[in-house]
């Protein structure tokens, strides 16, 4: 049933408004949803008079402000906020002070239980717990100055994920394909890969919020192996792709009746989009997926862990083109037994991110995708008070790491300082608005003209604030 | 760990980047706030805070310009502005670039003409500056706080005068059509028949009405034809089911305990599923809402207790969050999350380790809370909700079976005890203890959670035999104590003089501080959460949070309006939809007005009614029920969802497990577990396609569909695509619909057999295999034409929208 004829004095539409409708139908039937996105990057003037332009999809690969140095994104979010100054940021002093009070700080320091030694050639000292990272200092090049705004796991993940303390602000990934549109089209433009149930935050981590649905990071449980139980319901049991392709048809030719109904509901455009995306990921994700197809080789470079098998996808969709691949490899919150613990979560990592590396380099992918590292916040130099016997750190916002490689980033190279106990960051500073700032700088983007028309107002991933650092860009 | 969810209240936008709630800033006026933040802030933040703020590598000259005080304050040369004067401020002559020693920003980046006379107009403004030295914020004590709407008494408003009166049906027209009237907007005109009974059966029982109740819908003349189906809803048991679900989502349900030291316990929460049974009997029997609050937080102390021991469940709502690996401290954290977020809107447990940064929750309150449920525990054995009968065939098994395994585990228990040392031969035999622990006390919860003896359980709380206060953990740290927190209620919504609590923990004095009707949070908390799901977004859009960080009301009067009416009427939740769902405002169609969603995009005035995507249980439940399979028991152990052979009850039945919940119910926003949630995203993703696409689940209803004697006995084509239209959207087809359909049928190829795979297998070799399927693998029989034209209609948007 349409809607009723029955109108109330005064309610029924004006004739302006059937013009608008119906030219902002013809947009949004020609070009997708995303051609108006697309006008906000390219300027107005672009579209004025496009209406006999050739279809774009919103997910069609876009031009950048300024030339790229990266063009793919892999994001390892360490949730749990690791150490630093266990793993990528040496204090001496902590040693020193072990077991007594540090000036200004609350409580007695914790020496880190361990050896930090000097690596590759640029003799960058790198924690003994990542020894085959540390082995690849040489191509990376790490923020030792990180900080954030909040000390809780939840608002500071949801935070480095959306540039938001907020609720509902788009994900980095999905500001992302948003700005560059993807390179192919039967792959989503945004995959997160996490090794078991939603991380703190959820979805949040990897929404498309006000920005249209298309932007959505796909979130993938990894700790399966077979393609049918990564991606559920992949494969229809039932009859070949053609027929498939013949009742989608005709669902899409039923749904656009319904829309006409409804104007050209949003989120019934999103799921136009959303089938259609399913449909075509039903070949190639499956082919992606399918780690049964990688030789054992890789297995031998990565290792077989759940870490291992998740940076073996992630480099099977930046090799199909994926614009931006987020991989959760969190449990850092060692409040206690960080001895024992830390290094366990290292070991997890340590193989496996420097096979990925290594394996991007030899592909010739490492220089066009940028690889970044880090958690949420980091931890406090002195032992956690929890009163236990197997000390561990506790909450710290002030002063955390970061790791990037390839995509652009300088090889090789620490940036910026911590104060003498890592307590704080002291020196070239770097907020999670200037690590955004940045990672869209390396893609060709200025963070601050990557805007979004939504109720009224222009918003961008890095709110009114946001420096790039130039500092780690090469 | 205790960390780990000490930041959990915070996570619904509490925090905010920009102004924090504070004294003076409170009183700047909407319009000057946002001149600032359009004008002011952005040209400081992004000219002047590199080197004039407290995040400056160094700061020049002495002046900060990031806070109110540091502006007025001034550096070297002294305060930056004087308000209302431009001509004698030296921040205004530095961007003018007047005076050569004086520039700024320096090295010639002068502000754009129009920045400065931004800054210009600011200070002659006053310099209206919202920002705070947060050094200086006294957390949350602030005076302006506890002006803050939602912690004002219930105001008992009489229904606004407005102009198009024909249109009011209810008083809650009246409050909806002042806010378009203001606007000068209109209400849309009312929805028709066939999708206002859709869209009321879906609000109330999250399901499609059936071809039956369409018709007699459409055919009943009278006035109150509209009310009577409203009725019918109200008093179907599907009704408990679908607002139960709501409300375990508010309750972080789950069958399982999260973290667990598991020689110890087994993750499993064998009788969880009473607490859901119980929410759904009270929703059924209209329970008043202020005995359903006493109930989950008290229940055993209630006398009615004594007699009625089914109450008891009720408590599972403090007692089956995550178990933190038995870490306490968290679990009462849990538990104060839950009942603060749940029933007040508040989000208490940001005051853990600091006063709360926004509302006016000190943390002395938080520990307050903690005292009274430190002073309660679980019995060791939780108590049956009936006595099972001695003679009962399967209660002696049950417990013949139960008892041996209690008896082994209590063995091993004890010999674990008494292992000393670590050698590696003692460190071998604990291990290999620890393993065989784990197993038994899982098939011990399995057989509690499965075995058809099982007699049902509490999951009850009891007060502990010397309830204390507990002392303030100073930055919530469990040995850095501080004050003793009297247990008592909290001082924002009870005064500075209220009393202490005496009875035992304290937990049914809480029960009744919540359910008081002078407490301003609790009714208007359930009122928007209950209009929140009848139109897809509540007055206050944050339904966990009603503190001063949550958005004004968009209908202060009306969410009051109905706040007072809820407690005036008993506290009947089934007359508060009563009264939503006959409003005008309610019945609304939902065309879309391009002219309005200019003015109001997102629909808050509520111009008219909102398109919603079913949630998981909604959709997974109706193409259950139209492909005729679904199954109506009630209430009982709980259901597996997830694998084949499929359980075709509700969704609401099914088991829950907070570690691993099914893959397709994260692709559809299902609620976390963990923590309090009045409101699930609404994602659109392509998971969501494929579970509709090739989910077994849902082709094999297609095919029951079109199996039915009455599809089978239509002999015409027309009628047959009419026949599944009525069923799968409620209605007829339109001619072009019906077009298209019959040319799918007709246009379709007999399936050629080697495309579709070697494994085609008979109807006979099918059943066979069915049991041992997982889900996706292996070749199944190919549909007929009329099975796929059905399962098309089941991905048609319709299927999976409200409108």
């Amino acid at each position: 049933m349409g809607p009723t004829l029955e109108r109330l004095p005064g309610h029924g539409p004006r004739l302006e408004d059937y013009f608008l409708t119906r030219r902002q139908w013809l947009c949004r039937a020609g070009m997708g949803f995303g051609a108006l996105g697309l006008a906000s990057i390219l300027g107005e003037d672009f579209f004025s008079g496009t209406l006999q332009a050739a279809p774009v999809s919103p997910l069609a690969p876009k031009p950048t402000h300024f030339p790229a140095k990266a063009k793919q994104v892999v994001h390892i979010f360490a949730q749990g906020a690791p150490s630093h100054v266990d793993t990528w940021d040496p204090k001496p002093a902590l040693a020193r002070y072990d077991g007594k009070s540090i000036p200004g700080m609350n409580g007695v320091a914790m020496a880190s239980p361990f050896q930090f030694q000097k690596k590759g050639r640029s003799g960058i000292e790198v924690s003994e717990v990542f020894p085959k990272l540390g082995d690849m200092v040489d191509e990376l090049a790490i923020i030792r100055s990180m900080h954030t705004d909040i000390p809780a796991h939840d608002v500071a993940t949801v935070f480095m994920n959306t540039g938001s303390l907020r609720i509902s602000k788009p994900s980095l990934g999905s500001w992302v394909v948003y700005g560059l549109g993807t390179e192919n089209q039967n792959m989503p433009g945004f995959i997160s890969l996490r090794p078991g149930g939603n991380p703190t935050g959820g979805s949040q981590n990897w929404q498309s919020s006000f920005l249209p649905g298309v932007y959505q990071g796909v979130s993938v449980n990894t700790t399966n192996t077979k393609v049918e139980q990564l991606i559920q319901n992949i494969r229809n049991p039932y009859f070949p792709l053609r027929e498939q392709r013949r009742q989608l048809d005709l669902v899409h030719q039923l749904n656009e009746m319904h829309s006409q109904t409804l104007q050209k509901e949003a989120q019934l455009e999103a799921r136009l989009e959303a089938f259609e995306m399913a449909f075509k990921m039903q070949t190639e994700a499956t082919d992606a997926f399918d780690l049964a197809k990688e030789p054992s080789e890789t297995r031998e470079l990565y290792g077989n862990s759940k870490q291992a098998q998740q940076l073996i996808i992630a480099r099977r969709l930046i090799e199909r083109g994926v614009r931006f691949v987020q991989v959760w490899a969190g449990g850092w919150d060692h409040h206690n037994d960080l001895e024992d613990q830390l290094p366990r979560r290292a070991g997890e990592i340590d193989q496996p991110l420097a096979a990925f590396i290594k394996d991007l380099k030899q592909r010739r992918l490492l220089d066009t995708t940028l690889v970044v590292w880090g958690g949420e916040f980091g931890r406090k130099p002195v032992k956690d008070q929890n009163g236990n016997d197997n000390p561990g750190r506790d909450h710290n916002n002030r002063a955390f790491s970061t790791v990037l490689a390839g995509g652009g980033a300088r090889h090789g190279i620490t940036y910026g300082e911590t104060d003498e106990f890592g307590g704080a960051a002291v020196r070239n500073k770097v907020h999670v608005h200037d690590l955004h700032a940045t990672i869209l700088a390396l893609l060709g983007f200025d963070h601050e003209k990557l805007t979004y028309r939504y109720n009224g107002r222009d918003f961008r991933l890095t709110n009114v604030a946001g420096t790039v650092v130039k500092g780690v860009m090469a | 760990m205790s960390w780990v969810t000490r930041g959990v209240g915070m996570a619904l936008g509490t925090w905010t980047a920009l102004a924090a709630g504070h004294v003076e800033a409170a009183s700047l006026t909407k319009a000057q706030t946002d001149f600032f933040e359009a004008n002011v802030r952005p040209v400081l933040a992004r000219h002047c805070y590199k080197c004039h703020s407290r995040d400056s590598e160094k700061v020049k000259g002495n002046l900060l310009l990031d806070t109110r005080q540091g502006v007025l304050r001034g550096g070297e040369t002294g305060p930056a502005i004087v308000p209302g004067n431009p001509e004698t401020s030296l921040l205004i002559k530095a961007v003018r670039y007047t005076d050569p020693d004086l520039q700024m920003p320096p090295k010639g980046e002068k502000l754009d003409p129009a920045q400065i006379a931004s800054l210009e107009s600011w200070v002659r403004m006053g310099a209206p500056d919202p920002r705070e030295d947060t050094a200086s914020t006294s957390a949350g004590q602030g005076k302006t706080d506890r002006e803050h709407w939602a912690f004002q008494p219930v105001k008992a408003t009489r229904p606004p005068e407005v102009q198009m009166r024909e249109w009011v049906a209810n008083p809650i027209d009246a409050f909806i059509l002042q806010r378009l009237e203001e606007k000068g907007m209109k209400p849309s005109p009312p929805t028709d028949k066939r999708t206002l009974i859709r869209r009321a059966t879906f609000d109330l029982a999250g399901l499609p009405p059936t071809p039956e109740e369409v018709q007699a819908f459409l055919k009943d003349d009278s006035t109150n034809a509209y009310a009577k189906v409203v009725d019918r809803l109200l008093k179907s048991p599907r009704y408990g089911e679908r607002w139960g679900r709501y409300w375990l989502d508010v309750a972080r349900y789950s069958d399982t305990k999260g973290e667990v030291r598991r020689r110890l316990e087994d993750v499993r929460y064998p009788f969880a599923w009473t607490y859901r049974d119980y929410v759904i009997q009270s929703l059924n029997n209209d329970t008043p809402y202020n005995q359903f609050i006493i109930e989950q937080i008290a229940a055993d102390k209630l006398p009615s207790a004594k007699t009625d021991p089914t109450r008891l469940a009720a408590m599972g709502f403090l007692t089956l969050g995550n178990h933190f690996n038995n870490n306490r401290n968290d679990i009462i954290n849990d538990r104060i999350d839950v009942v603060t977020k749940g029933f007040l809107g508040l989000t208490v447990t940001c005051a853990r380790c600091h006063d709360h940064m926004f509302d006016p929750i000190p943390t002395q309150d938080y520990y307050s809370l903690h005292g009274i449920f430190a002073s309660s525990e679980e019995p060791e054995f939780e108590p049956l909700l009936t006595q099972p009968k001695g003679n009962n065939a399967e209660y002696q098994d049950y417990f013949a079976q139960r008892s041996k395994l209690a008896a082994e585990q209590q063995a091993m228990e004890t010999q674990y005890r008494q292992l000393k040392g670590t050698s590696p031969a003692v460190r071998k035999v604990r291990r290999e203890l620890q393993n065989k622990q784990t197993q038994t006390l899982s098939q011990i919860a399995k057989l509690d959670l499965n075995h058809p003896g099982s007699p049902p359980r509490a999951m009850a709380m009891q007060d502990r035999a010397k309830p204390a206060d507990s002392r303030v953990f100073v930055r919530g740290e469990a040995d850095n104590k501080g004050d003793v927190a009297p247990r008592r209620f909290l001082e924002v919504l009870s005064g500075p003089r209220r009393s202490e609590f005496h009875n035992g923990s304290g937990r049914l004095e809480l029960a009744h501080a919540i359910a008081d009707p002078r407490n301003p949070m609790t009714a208007r908390v359930i009122v928007n959460r209950v209009w929140q799901h009848h139109f897809g977004q509540g007055f206050v859009s944050t339904p966990d949070d009603l503190g001063t960080q949550s958005e004004p009301p968009s209908h202060a009067g009306l969410i009051d309006y109905l706040a007072a009416e809820l407690v005036a009427k008993g506290w009947s939740l089934k007359q508060l939809h009563r009264q939503i769902m006959l409003s005008n405002t309610y019945r609304q169609s939902s065309a879309a007005n391009p002219r309005y969603s200019q003015i109001d995009p997102n629909n808050r005035l509520l111009w008219r009614a909102h398109v919603r995507r079913l949630d998981f249980e909604a959709l997974r439940d109706s193409i259950l029920a139209i492909g005729g399979r679904l199954d109506l028991t009630m209430y009982g152990q709980p259901a597996e969802l997830e694998r084949e052979p499929y359980s075709t009850r509700r969704s609401v039945y099914g088991y829950i497990d907070r570690n691993k919940i099914p893959e397709v119910m994260n692709h559809f926003d299902f609620a976390n577990p963990d923590m309090p949630t009045g409101k699930r995203y609404e994602t659109i993703v392509p998971q969501q396609a494929l579970f509709l696409m090739n989910s077994p689940l849902v082709v094999e209803q297609a095919k029951s569909l079109v199996h039915r004697p009455q599809f089978d006995a239509l002999t015409e084509d027309d009628s047959r695509v009419e026949w599944l239209y009525e069923r799968v959207v409620q209605r007829p087809p339109r001619p072009e619909e019906l077009a298209l359909g019959l040319t799918f049928v007709a246009d379709f190829a007999e399936p050629d057999q080697d495309a579709v795979g070697t494994e085609v297998a008979t109807d006979s070799k099918e059943k066979r295999k069915e049991g041992r399927r997982k889900p996706g693998s292996g070749r199944r029989k190919p549909l007929t034409a009329w099975e796929e034209y059905a399962h098309a209609l089941f991905q048609t948007s319709e299927v999976s929208f409200v409108h």
